[in-house]
């Protein structure tokens, strides 16, 4: 026993033994329960545990389920676009352009001092119909009755995502950047490239894995996201979550919620893998 | 100093009880809604055992049951009769032995016998606390004779209203609106009749309200102008000066509902002590304190004899009898009809 911990393998599963058990009690196990519960049915208070695809024939039937899914899909993809393309620009300024890298990390992590919950509320108070937007467009003389496409519907979804995962973006693509080798933009420059031909050729298809990272790291949780959607979301803002939440809830139908939880994460999983390897190819080309 | 030794020793002894019996206060567990550790709701409980009992809490009735059926164990809860059929089919519940309710025969027997109280002959809660359900409206912007459940479909008040994110409280509303005969036994024309008119007034809502503050303070600000809410949010504004008020015009619809105690299977304290805690709660003092600081109606009768007549007045309780005559009682739902409400609302909220 002694000897086998000191080879290679043994020190490995040592090493990798707390996070193992870790994913699989906490993860894999309750994933398991989940799979299992998908093909039950809820008969009122009981569970029926005869095996049945009902739940995904009706997930799949649904045009409610497609309808959330699909709004669920599209708002996170627009929440990943504005995020990653207002990101951008901060993780290069922090590579390339300052000193105070330390500094300016630290800055962009301030936002999380505070918890998820309060940051969607401000934006309910910054939105709202006597909110801190509407106050100054009307002191200003700007506008005379409150503004209401502010709050309430998937634009007020979509700022509040893009505003609370920012940091998960610009940090990938700032690692990205900062990696690049600068000896490879003298060499573009020595070579008569323009900056905007530099950037565009040298280090853009340079950072595509940071920014593929960013969008993946933002595009898949906020799929599923429900606290935002059900705080600032309206009825026009309701994501697919909201609807997962209801059959575990008031509608007390485990079985399809699990079915819809499933079918959801199946989703996401592949939008993400289409969008790997639509942005690998793309960065491919572009060099 | 002889003496003093004694004051010492009894001080200390009575120190020492008085530990014991908080511990022994705090043994029973109450399963509720946030606000209702108030010590002046159980006063004869806290005197016997020198403490209150020790609180955990839900957000709504739906989730209680949730967090019961996955195994939450507590001696008490406080769910509403509109939920409870589905808490006895699950066997969270023991019945209630009303002869050890001292209380029993001063509770409103309007209150007493709303289904869901007793379900099947057998009684399940100690109704403590009721009030209503109604259409809450800016007294400044809507004429008091002109409003009414039906106005909500105006497309002039588009993005003016909002209604609760629950659907049985919706469908009470609609059933209401569309003179169904029950809304916890509709037919299926009243079910579509009712279903119709809440996808009629769906692109007036601005939002549908999950806590009632979000209501209040869109009222007040005039986001919104008229909702369906609890007189809680009636309080709110009479509190805060906001001119609204609830139509309590029995012809035009007002819901009552109930909520109290329950029993739960998975008790593990004396019956002694729970039926304790049940009688405290629903005693004359607790109505009395109720009525007076919270602007809730109680269940006994003789508190609203006690209480002071000017607040019962201003918190519109002062003519019960008419009140029960007309208005809709959140009865216990039928379970079928339930999960076809529940299915068709989430539908009509995503505009479907």
């Amino acid at each position: 026993m002694a000897g086998f911990l000191r080879t290679e393998a043994g020190k490995g599963l040592v090493l990798s033994a707390p996070a193992s058990l870790y994913v699989g009690f906490l993860v894999a196990a309750p994933l398991g329960i989940l799979v299992a519960y998908s093909f039950w049915t809820q008969t009122y208070v009981e569970i029926d545990k005869t095996l049945t695809w009902a739940n995904y024939l009706e997930a799949a039937t649904d045009p409610l389920v497609r309808h959330l899914l699909l709004r669920s899909i599209l708002i996170a993809a627009a929440v990943t676009a504005a995020t990653v393309a207002l990101a951008y620009p901060i993780a290069y300024f922090i590579a390339f352009r300052t000193h105070k890298k330390t500094l300016w990390l630290l800055l962009i992590t301030i936002p999380f001092w505070s918890s998820y919950l309060l940051r969607v509320f401000s934006w309910k108070l910054v939105l709202g119909f006597n909110g801190v937007m509407n106050s100054a467009l009307i002191s200003m003389g700007l506008i005379t009755e409150p503004l209401t496409f502010l709050l309430y519907n998937e634009f007020a979804v979509v700022l509040t995502l893009a505003h609370a995962w920012a940091p998960f973006a610009i940090l990938p693509i700032y690692v990205s950047l900062q990696k690049i080798d600068r000896s490879l933009l003298e060499a573009a420059t020595d070579l008569g490239l323009t900056k905007l031909e530099r950037f565009i050729r040298v280090t853009l298809p340079l950072s595509v894995p940071g920014i593929i990272a960013g969008s993946l790291i933002i595009f898949i949780p906020t799929v599923g996201d429900y606290v935002t959607p059900s705080l600032v979301g309206g009825s026009q803002g309701k994501m697919v979550a909201n609807l997962i939440q209801v059959q575990f809830g008031p509608a007390n139908n485990w079985p399809l919620g699990a079915t819809l939880s499933l079918v959801a994460m199946a989703s996401v999983g592949f939008v993400a893998i289409l969008f790997v390897i639509l942005a690998t190819a793309l960065g491919r080309r572009i060099r | 100093m002889k003496h003093f030794k004694t004051v010492l020793a009894a001080a200390t002894a009575l120190t020492a009880s008085a530990g014991i019996a908080s511990a022994e206060a705090a043994s029973l567990s109450v399963f509720d809604w946030s606000g209702y550790e108030d010590q002046g709701f159980y006063g004869d409980y806290v005197a016997k055992y020198g403490g209150a009992p020790s609180y955990t809490y839900f957000g709504s009735v739906e989730e209680a049951f949730t967090k019961l059926q996955s195994g939450f164990a507590a001696d008490l809860a406080h769910p509403c009769t509109d939920g409870l059929r589905k808490w006895v089919a699950a066997g969270l519940l023991k019945p209630i032995d009303t002869s050890k309710i001292s209380n029993w025969d001063s509770l409103l027997p309007q209150i007493k016998d709303v289904d869901g109280v007793t379900i099947d002959g057998q009684t399940y809660m100690v109704p403590f606390e009721w009030g209503n359900t109604g259409l809450i409206f800016r007294t400044d912007q809507i004429d008091e004779s002109s409003v009414s459940l039906q106005l909500m479909a105006d497309p002039a008040y588009q993005g003016k209203i909002a209604i609760p994110d629950a659907a049985s409280s919706a469908y009470a509303m609609a059933a209401l609106a569309t003179g169904a005969s029950s809304y916890t036994d509709m037919s299926d024309e009243e079910f579509q009749k009712a279903s119709d008119f809440l996808r009629q007034i769906h692109p007036n809502v601005r939002f549908y309200w999950s806590d009632a503050g979000q209501l209040d303070q869109a009222i007040a600000s005039g986001e919104v102008l008229m909702g369906w809410g609890w007189n809680q949010s009636e309080l709110n504004l009479i509190w805060n000066e906001t001119p609204a008020k609830m139509m309590r015009d029995v012809d035009k619809g007002i819901a009552t509902w109930v909520c109290g105690y329950v029993h739960l299977n998975s008790s593990t304290q004396s019956d002694e002590q729970v039926y304790d805690m049940l009688n405290a709660l629903s005693s004359e003092p607790s109505g009395k304190y109720i009525i007076e600081n919270w602007g809730y109606a109680h269940a006994n009768a003789d508190a609203f004899k006690s209480a002071d007549q000017s607040l019962i007045e201003t918190y519109g309780f002062a003519d019960v009898d008419k009140f029960f005559e007309g208005s809709l009682f959140f009865d216990a739902v039928n379970p079928e009809l339930e999960g076809r409400m529940l299915k068709e609302f989430e539908r009509i909220k995503a505009g479907f």
